[in-house]
């Protein structure tokens, strides 16, 4: 076995990052499901692997476990948007009844080189100081010893006030190809639109939560995380301590959105508690301090301009941005959309990150491309309309043949069929005729959308594959599970190749240890990256079951197989349990590894989509319902049909909340969220589902990895909100400034 | 104060203080954590259990008010292999992260031992009060469909 160095690309939520791959030459050589590869299990609907323990309540989530001796902490939060603390007791928050730790601003976290409380104030909930005691009613309690006082100081909350202060949290960026502002000035036709998006609050159900458990031997944190590896990393930094020291543990993750990337607040505090005072403790959000702390989409102001011929080719571009980022400075793929959804010469693209006294953005579901589609896209269908175009067919007309920020060629593009397809499911043809008057007097529309969005993966991703003298297999991974399917699509990819029945197949993942890296469970990168590497462990597995098999039977190699749990010769006379060869193994099994390839990096890989929404307007009431969603993806092959189903529609659905109900409400005088509860952070619910009409096309990405699957988690979420607000203006003729369509800005704007 | 209460078929005595509410018993002192809290309001029924027969939000059900009564929680359904709603649920793929999952199963049985062939609509309504942030609810109304056997 040779070992050789090739340096390569990963694409991470639009940014191309450089990665140095160690290629095992096991790993290369071991071909790829060709497009019409007659694949058995792979494309065939599997229920979900832990489906089981997840609906009888089995399933422990990381605010679900206890240790022995475990504390439970409680966090002190700043009351004010702008100020400092006047006066903080320590002392008094020692001595209070129960309490065995306390951490205030001035004590060093681990290394001392991360901040983690605060005295000088930025947001109302920013942790101020954090204790630990014997149950979570005296930690409760505790706070009130802490005897905070705080000095009010100046804040602002006011998008565009910071923006005329210029008060920016990194520097503005433009990014230009051509003159857009000269290519504006000639076109035949420009339209103008200028947008609102508010702050969408990711809102998973099991909060930020860590129990660390800092022992002599090491520190093992159970943490609830979208990324074991990077929250490895993160806490071994701040911690000053090496990665082996630490154990991630997220068995099961209570869902994050892109909101619980990274280790976080919590798993810092967690284990600086823990090794202060000896014991395990468990920090994890009330639903208030999650809606407060837990992260959001930036709220955003977008001004779009486009410019085309009277055919309808774009001949400028000119997108701005300006996005509350709160605090902390953070990449965010603003400028995606404008740069490479169309085909244009001349475009601009600029990004206006405004500090605000908010929490940092931080990820949710295809961040930026989610906001940037919704402004854009309407945008479009603007110009449609002043051109007499067919809305679609613009998009036709405009499509990109190659990366218009790179030149490279896509690797698969076939947003054409999308488009196509999503007319044909949508009924797109006769959308004229939902807008004659009827008797109810509501107002019906029919609008569309396309996406583009990265999803490609890369990596470092590894697999191992076990296969023991009983016939059980195991596939250990080092990816994390927050409700995508991830470890069930892992088990029917190693089921295809292993050639055993899916039962027999245990899949693990969830934790750091055996140290096998894996994606974060972000940016739509844990299929394309995880699912090749356990493709090859299996085919290694495999073809040691053949090799022992044409020992036994004095049979080639060659001339066996192995499938749907039979080992067969080509001219079956052979034809046995693949466990008969097992049987004398004994207590050894046969092992292998498989390591994800490299990228190639003459293409770039992307995901594209199309939906259409439906809509009806009640123009008495103010309410829109969405009648129909049609989604049309194209990601590459679908190893789990039954899984990729739900995740297009859960993508839908959150994007249909950003549509129509979700917002974060600030009281400008105190700088607080007002809405931070449940209650009054109003989430779709399932009286609120639209059919949704789901298809995938295009062939499988084989230049992207040799299983053709790509990244399905984000896409579906993208177009979503731009398909149903240009329904709206198809119905209504009219256009919201900001979003979401609640009955008050819908009665505002048909006014 | 002193409350007896019957869970999934046995009764455990508590002394508790008065706000004490029912998931925080069922979950720190029974170790039943399948039941969730998710908002603590009554707001998503992810916490919902069955009390004497009837879904409710167990964060909105003070200790003493579930004395001398019995609760069913996700546990102590099923004990013997998965009740229909339960593997519907698997088969039709209705969870996603899974949190909410055992509130919603606990709503939809209550709703079929009231309804044993909802329509849609009937499904929509009884499950409004059961939130689902991963958005499964179109595999949910499915699964629901499939355990009546409609």
């Amino acid at each position: 076995v040779t070992t050789r160095i090739v340096r390569t690309v990963r694409e991470f939520e639009g940014t191309s990052v450089d990665v140095v791959v160690l290629v095992d030459d096991s790993d290369e050589g071991l071909g790829e499901w060709p497009v019409d590869a007659a694949l058995s299990v792979v494309g065939r609907s599997q229920s979900r692997v832990d489906g089981p323990v997840k609906v009888s309540g089995r399933a422990r989530y990381t605010v679900d476990l206890a240790l022995p001796g475990m504390l439970h902490a409680a966090a002190l939060r700043s009351p004010v948007a702008g100020g400092k603390v006047a006066h903080l007791d320590l002392e008094g928050a020692r001595t209070a009844p129960g309490v065995r730790a306390v951490l205030g601003p001035d004590d060093a976290i681990g290394s001392g080189s991360v901040r983690a409380l605060f005295t000088e104030l930025e947001y109302v909930g920013q942790p101020i100081a954090v204790l630990a005691a014997d149950t979570p009613a005296q930690a409760d309690s505790a706070l009130a010893a802490f005897a905070l006082r705080v000095e009010p100081g100046w804040f602002s909350v006011d998008l565009m006030r910071s923006l005329y202060d210029q008060r920016f949290v990194s520097e503005p960026i433009e990014e230009a190809r051509g003159d857009s502002e000269a290519a504006l000035a000639r076109s035949d036709v420009t339209v103008a639109l200028e947008l609102e998006t508010p702050a969408q609050l990711q809102t998973a159900f099991e909060p930020h939560a860590a129990l660390a458990d800092w022992r002599p031997d090491g520190l093992t944190v159970y943490l609830s995380t979208q990324s074991m590896f990077w929250a490895r990393a993160e806490l071994a930094r701040a911690l000053g301590i090496a990665q082996d020291e630490i154990r991630v543990v997220s068995e099961y993750v209570g869902g994050g959105f892109g909101g619980k990337l990274g280790a976080g607040w919590e798993p810092l505090v967690a284990a600086e508690l823990s090794r202060r005072a000896g014991r395990p403790v468990r920090v994890a959000n009330n639903r208030h301090d999650e809606q407060l702390t837990g992260g959001h989409r930036a709220w955003q102001r977008q001004t779009v301009r486009l410019g085309a011929s009277r055919e309808g080719r774009l001949t400028a571009i000119e997108h701005d941005t300006v996005a509350a980022m709160g605090v902390t400075p953070r990449p965010v793929p603003f400028r995606m959309v404008p740069m490479t959804l169309y085909r244009c010469d001349a475009v601009t693209a600029r990004t206006f990150p405004v500090k605000l006294n908010l929490r940092g953005v931080n990820a949710f579901r295809a961040p930026g491309a989610v906001e940037a589609t919704t402004a854009f896209e309407q945008a479009m269908d603007e110009l449609a309309a002043a051109l007499e175009i067919d809305p679609l067919q613009l998009r036709r007309i405009n499509h990109a043949d190659t990366d218009q920020r790179t030149g490279k060629p896509y690797s698969r593009k076939a947003l054409l069929a999308c488009y196509d397809r999503a007319a044909e499911l949508a009924g797109w043809a006769d959308r004229e005729a939902l807008r004659a008057d009827r008797a109810d007097g509501l107002l019906r529309g029919m609008g569309c959308a396309s996406q583009i969005w990265g999803g490609g993966g890369g990596p470092p991703a590894q697999a191992t594959v076990r296969l023991g003298g009983d016939g059980a297999a195991t596939v250990v991974t080092g990816v994390q599970d927050p409700g995508t399917g991830t470890l069930t699509a892992v088990r029917t990819v190693a089921a295809e190749e292993l050639g055993i029945p899916i039962e027999r197949i245990r899949v693990r993942g969830g934790d750091t240890v055996p140290n096998l890296i894996g994606p974060a469970a972000g940016g739509s990168q844990t299929t394309g990256s995880i699912m090749p590497a356990v493709r090859q462990a299996a085919i290694k597995v495999r073809t040691k079951l053949l090799d022992l098999a044409a020992e036994r039977f004095e049979l080639a190699p060659a001339d066996l197989e192995v499938r749907d749990g039979r080992l067969r010769s080509r001219d079956r006379v052979l034809d046995e349990p693949y466990t008969v060869v097992l049987a004398e193994l004994g207590d050894s099994t046969l092992e292998a590894a498989g390591a994800r390839l490299p990228n190639i990096t003459d293409a770039s890989i992307n995901t594209f989509g199309c939906q259409i929404a439906q809509v009806v307007v009640d123009p008495g009431l103010g309410t829109v319902v969405v009648e129909r969603i049609v989604a049309v993806h194209d990601v590459g092959r679908i190893i789990n049909p039954l899984t990729a189903t739900s995740q297009v529609e859960g993508g839908i659905l959150q994007s249909l909340g950003f549509a129509l109900c979700e917002e974060r409400v600030l009281d400008p005088t105190l700088g607080a969220p007002t809405n931070s509860t449940l209650d009054d952070y109003k989430l779709p619910t399932i009286a609120d589902v639209p059919e949704i009409v789901i298809d995938f096309v295009g062939a499988p990405d084989l230049s992207a990895n040799a299983t053709g699957a790509k990244g399905l988690g984000e896409p579906p979420a993208i177009p979503t909100c731009a398909a149903i607000a240009n329904a709206f203006a198809h119905a209504t003729g009219r256009r919201c400034t900001a979003l979401p369509l609640t009955p008050k800005r819908v009665l505002e704007c048909l006014a | 104060m002193r409350v007896e209460i019957g869970v999934n078929g046995q009764t455990h005595a508590f002394d508790v203080e008065p706000g004490r509410r029912l998931s925080s018993l069922l979950r720190d002192e029974l170790g039943l954590t399948g039941t969730k809290v998710v908002c603590g309001e009554g707001a998503c029924g992810a916490c919902a259990v069955l009390l004497d027969g009837i879904a409710v939000n167990s964060c909105l059900v003070m200790a003493g008010m579930a004395d001398g009564r019995s609760v069913v929680t996700i546990e102590g359904l099923g004990r013997d292999g998965l009740t229909p709603v339960q593997e519907a649920f698997v088969k039709e793929d209705a969870l996603q992260c899974g949190f909410c999952t055992p509130g919603q199963i606990i709503s939809a049985t209550a709703l079929l031992a009231d309804n044993a062939h909802p329509s849609r609509e009937d499904i929509r309504r009884a499950m409004a009060g059961n939130l689902c942030r991963c958005g499964a609810y179109p595999k949910i109304e499915r699964a629901i469909l499939a355990a009546a056997g409609s």
